[in-house]
């Protein structure tokens, strides 16, 4: 299947996107937020009109949502049964407290245990879920939240204003949880009454209800147990977590998988429809296709079904495979200290930046990445071309066009003429470079290394080092070439604050900073544009900024951009897997049924 | 331990020892030729080592090179079809030979020798020496082996170089405890005793008398090893510890082309021929060996 | 005291591979002064003797420390609910292997150099020679993905049926015995006729008895005595064999559980997991001394 038309689909979506959000702009351009009345941003669940713009501003509105037929369906009448699931690509789950986990494929199964205060739904909206609506205070500071009554926790406990000041307090605390930076920006909670809170924020965040609060990928305010956190140690608590979820660990041995049980207490009576679900880790991908084949799992969550299994399962038709564009990139980063690669300083006219012989093969790298082989032989065929870190996911940011406009373009003719003048012609004289790369990501650094090889006649040896080993080299910048990327980006900041800042939390943290001013890149331009769309309330302008910084990253060559991924969900054809619980990235099983 | 040393016991100058040697490799060759399947064995092998050396030459692709369509079956153009990134797999095979076989071959030598040295100088002087060494022998022999090749490729990283330590290393206490148990058992024969008596220098009694007669069961564990060695780099290759592809060995196109193989059979079932093929040999051969040598069937174990 | 030079080792060897597991397990969070808290919370910051001291002291008190990783489970816990996993596939494994093993070693060795011998000769080495990975995924495909007999992952606990225990096992364990299947009957096959020609056997034999009491009575017993003696060996190839298996079958055994703790730097959990494997090791060897006193009254310990 090739993944082509999305692009025409993207393109002719856009168009239809714009016009909705233009006519949903027609007044008040003066209200702080995002120009929307309060009324109309203020939950349980805000208008569309407010949804499109708020999507926007926070990146997170895609083509996807204006499909028709994505919205809420009732799920099919059946309920009842036991889902067996294969966890891919690992061995055990090692915790599903929110406070630790660091991995997408922990708060899959957490999203269904614990809750949070809004859900991201599968428009990517954020949803109330603890939270049965909000308040937003005029400068977008202050948020009230008046909490659902009647919610208990699965050890009976019940459910008010206090679990949500514990939980604030015990994830700021770095001791406690390892997301304290998530919630920097909160100044303050404070508890009005038992079932309404007030968040003080330090400066309006246009993330925060779609990042900050969500129960999933958000982790520092997805709500925990006083009671049971009381009772329980750490480790008991990370391993069976306690909370008002749809349904409840019953069982969970490292290795041996998670078994998840209805919670009857859950506070919509209509959910969940499984009585039962148990989670297998699995290893290796053989047999997490023979598993599925042979009817002993029926649906695939944890790390990305293995590309070179999509295929077989679309020709089998007792399953089903459900694609849609993954939030991420992937792309190859090139050290600029390295002699034959320098580039000291970025802040220069790209005019000027072309004259430099590094420069020069910097960019001769990048212009030499066919793209669509690489997709073809590394990710059979499944993934879009990458210029930049804005993903296709983020619909409304995402810039189509870039494959043409990009200074990256595939161009092997214009590379090997850089490579030319920058005194090594068909590569003579070029150093072998190393390229670092995790023994998982081998195969497909062996086709970069193939595909540079074959473009510039330069020699790429691989230097597979475990993951540990690799972040440290990565981070202190040994390295001459590294093959890294980014996933669960819902928001240009994933992106663009994470990785194109020089104050990047990622930018060489541990270079040897007498030497090197900054670790792999470094544009004022790019540092002031970024830090501004952070808090640009209309769209529009967010927009705009997104795409400049965006355009000079890949310009001037921040790293060489690969692929984005897909998103693909594999399951039984008598697993219903209703449209409204299919989160990019998530497997929410609490409208699932078996048929 | 009974050994094969009524020949040796009755030599008494080096120069018979090294002319009784010659006439055993004869006679050794001859038995070779008449068993079916140690001659099966060593024309296999001869047909590997043939394939390593002149790889360049015989392999009709460039083993790295990915511009062929991506699992396609065997046909005229592709002798064994091609692998998931589209590369010639007969080519790869016969260019893994060499890795494959300087690694089997490399490791056991490393072992061998290193261990050889440990083990003699334990069993011949005794004492000190002999209580140290044998205290680190029964620390390896405490960690399971595939373990340590393990922690060694984590602490050195990949890479043939790094692999071929990793692996010897793991080998090393089974030579050195035959080597001692040898030297222990040849210390006290009559000969050896008489060599001493007329004053003999250590190196040359170890040299000249221990060592040869020592000879026949290390060479059949080193034939046996051989066959481990190989099988333990395809499965470091199966952990993702193994070499880098562009210089393959069969057991890393095995371990790549695992998650294939039900797609695409060739992938599966020629690499791991190969293997079976060289394993089967080596077996042979050393079976021809050890019948020939007299060495009982404990020894490859022990 | 090997066990005890064991843990030190291995302390220290794992601090001296690179990669630093707080790092990686918080590169995603970006915050390096988390990390610095959760070094400090775990006392890894502290100088190297002094968590030596630390560990050592919390050891003998039977406390191994908790995973760097995830829900900080205790070392004692992975490691208890990994044993059962690893000694289930273990001595299934084993169990096949015998099971396969003693029948085709005796008819190897009574019909020596007849078909059947060269047969099972053969389907030996071909046993000993697949990669047990490749093997293992083989049996998948066929046993799993086609034909739906066996499950293709995981681990269910005896308490929870014994047919729901083996089920889960069979293909495991068969991928994991077949190596060590031919090892054996190659083992008894040669001192079965090592017996065959010993002078009771041939009394036996004069004596009028009938071949089958013969083989069963008088000389199985006195072949399997050197069986008996690779039955620690044993532990360590099949320590190696479950490693690779485990990781095929996503089953979190020993050998597993050694080899990500490896990978991801789980300093805690390595130590504590070789100090078991190393224990059970020296246990098995002790067993194995044991039970030849008992079998051969002749051998005595000194």
């Amino acid at each position: 299947m090739k993944i082509k038309w999305l692009e025409s689909f993207q393109k002719d979506q856009q168009q239809k996107v714009s016009a909705e959000l233009s006519d949903a702009y027609d007044f008040d351009p003066r209200d702080p937020l995002f120009g929307l009345p309060r009324n109309d941003l203020e939950g349980p669940v805000m208008s569309r009109r407010a949804v499109l713009r708020l999507l926007a501003a926070t990146g997170a509105l895609t083509a996807w949502h204006m499909l028709p037929g994505t919205g809420i369906r009732p799920a099919a009448a059946a309920s009842g049964g036991t889902l067996t699931a294969g966890w891919a690509g690992v061995g055990e789950i090692v915790t599903l407290d929110p406070a630790q986990i660091n991995q997408v494929l922990q708060f899959q199964i957490a999203s269904n245990v614990l809750s949070g205060l809004t859900h991201i739904d599968s428009d990517l909206v954020a949803r109330g879920d603890l939270a049965e609506s909000w308040q937003v205070s005029a400068d977008g500071t202050q948020y009230n939240f008046n909490l659902r009554e009647g919610v208990t926790f699965h050890n009976g406990d019940k459910f008010t204003a206090d679990d949500v000041l514990f939980t604030y307090n015990r994830s700021r605390d770095p001791k406690q949880s390892i997301h304290s930076r998530a919630i920097s920006n909160v100044k303050a909670v404070e508890k009005i009454d038992d079932y309404t809170v007030r968040f003080r924020l330090k400066s309006p965040q246009a993330s925060f209800l779609v990042k900050s609060l969500e129960r999933a990928s958000g982790r520092a305010m997805t709500i925990v147990s006083r009671g049971a956190l009381a009772k329980m140690d750490e480790t008991d608590y990370g391993m069976a977590p306690v909370g008002t979820g749809p349904f409840r660990v019953t069982y969970h041995q490292l290795g041996q998988g998670v078994v998840l049980e209805k919670f009857d207490g859950y506070y919509d009576p209509e959910r969940p429809k499984l009585d039962k679900v148990v989670i297998k880790p699995i290893i290796d991908t053989e047999p997490l296709a023979a598993a599925l084949e042979a009817g002993d799992t029926q649906l695939i969550g944890g790390n990305p079904v293995p590309a070179e299994l999509l295929d077989r399962f679309q020709s089998n038709s007792d399953l089903v495979v459900d694609i849609v564009p993954g939030p991420g990139f992937q792309s190859l980063w090139i050290n600029p200290w390295h002699p034959h690669m320098r580039v000291p300083d970025f802040d220069k006219p790209l005019g000027d930046l072309m004259k430099e012989k590094g420069f020069k093969v910097r960019l001769a790298i990048a212009k030499a990445l066919d793209r669509k082989r690489y997709i073809k032989q590394a990710q059979f065929d499944r993934g879009l071309e990458a210029f930049g870190t804005i993903n296709p996911a983020m619909g409304f940011f995402f810039d189509t066009g870039i494959n043409e406009t990009s200074n990256q373009a595939f161009d092997p003719e214009a590379a090997r003429r850089l490579m030319a003048e920058a005194g090594y012609p068909d590569g003579k004289g070029f150093p072998a470079l190393k390229l670092l790369t995790t023994p998982a990501n081998r195969r497909e650094s062996q086709v970069v290394a193939n595909i540079l090889k074959k473009n510039l006649n330069i020699k790429i040896e691989l230097d597979t080092k475990d993951f540990p080993v690799l972040i440290e080299d990565f981070d202190a910048m040994r390295w001459d070439l590294v093959r890294i990327g980014s996933g669960g980006d819902y928001d240009p900041d994933d992106g663009l604050v994470d990785w194109m800042q020089t104050a990047s939390k990622f930018n060489g943290s541990k270079r040897d900073k007498s030497k090197q001013a900054f670790g792999f890149f470094s544009e004022k331009e790019v540092d002031q544009l970024v830090s501004e769309q952070r808090v640009v309330t209309d769209p529009e302008a967010r927009r705009k900024m997104v795409r400049k910084a965006n355009q000079i990253t890949s310009d001037k060559v921040t790293c060489a951009f690969l692929f984005h991924p897909v998103d693909a969900l594999v399951h039984h054809k008598r697993v219903n897997f209703p449209d409204v619980s299919r989160i990019p990235g998530l497997v929410d099983l609490d409208r699932v049924t078996l048929s | 331990m009974q050994l094969a040393t009524d020949d040796a016991s009755r030599v008494d100058s080096p120069e018979d020892v090294s002319l009784l040697r010659r006439s055993r490799w004869t006679d050794w060759w001859l038995t070779v030729m008449h068993d079916k399947k140690a001659l099966a064995g060593l024309v296999i092998l001869a047909v590997f080592v043939f394939m390593g050396l002149f790889a360049p030459l015989i392999a009709p692709y460039d083993p790295n090179d990915m511009e062929y369509e991506m699992l396609a079956p065997p046909s005229r153009s592709h002798l064994l079809g091609t692998d998931d990134l589209g590369r010639d797999l007969l080519s790869r095979i016969i260019h893994g030979t060499r890795i494959s076989f300087f690694i089997g071959f490399t490791t056991v030598a490393l072992a061998l020798v290193s261990g050889v040295f440990l083990g003699l100088t334990a069993g011949y002087y005794g004492g000190w020496r002999d209580h140290l060494i044998m205290r680190y022998i029964d620390l390896q022999w405490a960690f399971p082996n595939f373990i340590i090749a393990v922690y060694m490729v984590a602490v050195f990283g990949t890479g043939i170089f790094n692999l071929t330590i990793a692996i010897s290393l793991a080998y090393v206490d089974d030579f050195a405890r035959l080597a001692r148990g040898m030297v222990l058992t040849i210390k006290q024969e009559p000969y050896v005793m008489a060599a001493r008596a007329m004053g003999a220098s250590n190196t040359r009694i170890m040299g000249t008398y221990v060592l040869p007669n020592a000879t026949a069961p290390l060479i059949v564990q080193a034939t046996v090893s051989v066959s481990y060695a190989i099988l333990a780099e395809a499965a470091l290759s199966f952990l993702g510890l193994g070499v880098e592809s562009t210089t393959p060995t069969w057991g890393l196109i095995l371990a790549e082309g695992r998650s294939f193989i039900s797609r695409a059979w060739w992938v599966g079932v020629f690499p791991g021929l190969a293997i079976m093929l060289t394993v089967l040999s080596i077996n042979f051969l050393g079976d021809a060996l050890r019948d020939f040598m007299d060495v009982r069937e404990t020894q490859d174990l022990m | 005291m090997v066990t005890w030079i064991v843990a030190t080792l291995v302390f220290f060897m794992l601090r001296a591979v690179p990669g630093d597991p707080l790092v990686a397990m918080l590169f995603d969070v970006g915050d390096p002064a988390a990390a610095e808290e959760l070094r400090q919370k775990y006392g890894l910051d502290r100088p190297l003797f002094i968590q030596y001291v630390k560990w050592c002291g919390l050891l003998l008190q039977g406390d191994m420390g908790r995973s760097i990783y995830g829900s900080r489970v205790p070392v004692s816990t992975i490691i208890i609910e990994a044993l059962p996993r690893t000694i289930s596939l273990a001595l299934l494994a084993f169990a096949i292997a015998i099971g396969i093993a003693i029948p085709a070693g005796i008819i190897a060795a009574l019909r020596k150099n007849s078909f059947l011998d060269h047969a099972t000769t053969l389907l030996a080495f071909l046993g000993l020679s697949m990669p047990d990975f490749w093997l293992a995924i083989m049996l998948i495909i066929v046993f799993a993905a086609n034909l739906h007999w066996l499950p293709a992952i995981g681990y269910v606990p005896i308490s929870q049926g014994v047919w729901p225990w083996l089920k889960h096992l069979i293909l495991p364990a068969i991928a994991a015995g077949t190596a060590f299947s031919a090892i054996i009957a190659r083992m008894i096959r040669s001192s079965m006729l090592e017996v065959i020609k010993t002078d009771y056997i041939q009394v036996a034999r004069a004596k009028g008895l009938r071949k089958n009491t013969i083989t069963l009575v008088h000389a199985l017993p006195n072949a399997l005595i050197p069986v008996i003696t690779v039955m620690g060996i044993a532990f360590a190839l099949l320590m190696a064999t479950t490693v690779v298996i485990e990781n095929v079958f996503s089953i979190k055994g020993l050998g597993r559980v050694l080899i990500q703790g490896i990978l991801n730097r789980d300093y805690p959990v390595v130590q504590g997991a070789i100090l078991v494997v190393s224990m059970i090791f020296i246990f098995i060897n002790l067993l194995v001394d044991i039970l030849y006193t008992v079998i051969d009254p002749r051998i005595r310990f000194e």
